[in-house]
């Protein structure tokens, strides 16, 4: 494939010396690699060998035509850019030789900076071709790994708890041992919640992929969605020994979505700022309403996320992998899943954050307004 | 005297039925959450068989512990040693991985699947601890 150090090879058809001798020049002052050949055959020949981005070749030769080396060409690899230089230009035969996969058509005369102009554009346009088939293979390829990894994530407690039950059972026969049980029945209901929980993240990803995540367009409490997400996560705060703090204002904020979406968004940051704090640490829920806007901001007294990783946070599976950092569980989808739903609600999230402090996420939404008569009318 | 097993798994469930499975057949198990750990472990354990996890914390950590055990010099008196490899995932090495240095450090009878078939696996270990003892 091209390499973009080695000058891209070209090689030139003519039966004609002059033509040969001025494309040669023209071309090798471009920066390519110029052959030129007298017929369509040696051509070919080279072509085969040299494997060029592109071909300059004349339509009318004795011998094997150009149209016929246009159709050579394209066997021995599609990819490779044809130009043809019709002496007689008759439109025919260059809509012909376009029908037949020539890239262009170069009347004679012509200009070098005709020749130029052309020669470039039908590299740059192989070049496009090229990256983006490379972009499908990649792309294939992230999709293979994408399955394995989410394939291997969702078996990975499901094989825990087969095998906890398939050896309860096998050592229940030697003898019981309550204790254990207990113990292994507890680990695989953990398992069987974290199982759930990832499903929830894979179907809430793919509806955010597929665009049918915001199902409803009602107005939405704030205050009571984040005291709701905070109440439930009060146990879970109080092991990790992380204290919470909402600091709402009097006035009400209300914005406009769906009733599960704005929960998953702060669901996401509150239980990020709880796992990723210290102990005898802090999570603050503030929020307020000004010109419009509506602003709530979920700090955290954690480590604090280094510079260097904040323009990937919000990517997907993005998971910051430090020695200082704890091995969660989880998808790694939280934040991505959290910034998608707040774009499509027409709004932002932003991170602010400060090595061994903590770090305060800010999430910005546009604040509900009541309809108008103009929209009620019809008009949305 | 009882064979030494060193169970090599990020996931504490997976290490702890396995373990209580190995110790009912008399074996003698250790642990390590992660293939550093793990390889660390081999030269303080001197375990006779390695039951390993292909995937821990990346794709292919697993993998780095055969390449220790098969090239590293320091791990030169561990080369024979048995290793199985499991994994949750079904598919074959050679089906997933088409890299061939990975694929060659894989035999069928050393490669299970998650969740472990239980006579199977205790089957397969028995061999290959008697056919290790026997080349020492």
């Amino acid at each position: 494939m091209s390499d973009p150090l080695i000058p891209e090879a070209v090689v030139v058809i003519d039966d004609d010396y002059a033509m040969r001798f001025s494309c040669g020049k023209i071309l090798s002052k471009m920066g390519l690699r110029v052959q030129v050949f007298e017929d369509g055959t040696r051509g070919l020949e080279a072509v085969t060998a040299v494997k060029p981005g592109l071909v300059v070749v004349d339509l009318k030769m004795p011998g094997i035509s150009g149209l016929e080396v246009i159709s050579r060409v394209h066997q021995i690899d599609p990819q490779i850019i044809l130009i043809v230089m019709t002496g007689y230009a008759t439109i025919d035969t260059a809509v012909e030789a376009m029908k037949s996969g020539a890239y262009d058509f170069l009347p004679k005369p012509f200009s070098p900076d005709e020749l130029r102009l052309i020669v470039n554009r039908g590299l740059e346009r192989r070049r496009l071709a090229i990256e983006s088939q490379r972009g499908e293979v990649d792309r294939a390829l992230l999709k293979r790994t994408f399955v394995t990894f989410v394939s291997h994530q969702l078996r990975s407690p499901l094989a825990a708890i087969h095998q906890y039950l398939d050896v309860l059972l096998r050592l229940e026969e030697m003898g019981d041992s309550p204790a254990r049980r207990r113990e292994w029945i507890g680990r695989c209901l953990k398992r069987t919640e974290e199982l759930q929980g990832l499903i929830a993240d894979w179907l809430t990803l793919a509806r955010v992929e597929g665009g049918t995540l915001l199902k409803e367009r009602v107005e939405v409490d704030i205050k009571s969605t984040i005291v709701n997400i905070l109440e439930n996560y009060r146990p879970m705060a109080a092991a990790e020994d992380v204290a919470l703090e909402a600091s709402l204002p009097k006035e009400e904020i209300h914005v406009r979505g769906d009733r599960t979406c704005v929960s998953v968004v702060f669901d996401n940051l509150i239980t990020n700022a709880i796992k990723y704090n210290r102990r005898g640490g802090k999570v603050t829920v503030s929020g307020g309403l000004s010109d419009g806007e509506i602003v709530v901001a979920v700090s955290d007294t954690g480590v604090g996320i280094p510079e260097k990783y904040r323009p990937f946070l919000f990517d997907e599976f993005f998971r910051i992998k430090e020695d200082g950092a704890k091995r969660t569980e989880g998808t790694g989808l939280g934040l991505h899943i959290s910034k998608r739903i707040v774009s499509e609600m027409g709004g932002s999230i932003e991170v602010e954050s400060q090595a061994g402090v903590g770090s305060t996420f800010r999430v910005h939404l546009p604040a509900w307004r009541e309809p108008s008569d103009a929209e009620i009318g019809g008009w949305q | 005297m009882s064979a030494k097993v060193l169970l090599i798994d990020d996931d504490r469930d997976f290490r702890v039925s396995v373990k209580s499975l190995l110790e009912s057949s008399s074996y003698e198990v250790a642990e390590a959450d992660s293939g550093h750990a793990g390889l660390l472990k081999v030269l303080e354990y001197k375990p006779d068989v390695i039951v390993l996890d292909i995937m821990m914390e990346s794709c292919t950590e697993g993998y780095g512990v055969t390449y220790a055990l098969k090239y590293l010099d320091e791990y030169r008196e561990f080369r024979g040693i048995p290793v199985f490899m499991v994994s949750s995932i079904q598919e074959t090495p050679d089906e997933r991985f088409p890299m061939s240095a990975e694929v060659e450090m894989i035999r069928p009878d050393r490669y299970l699947t998650k969740p472990l078939d239980i006579p199977r696996f205790l089957q397969l270990l028995e061999k290959a601890v008697a056919s290790s003892v026997a080349t020492t």
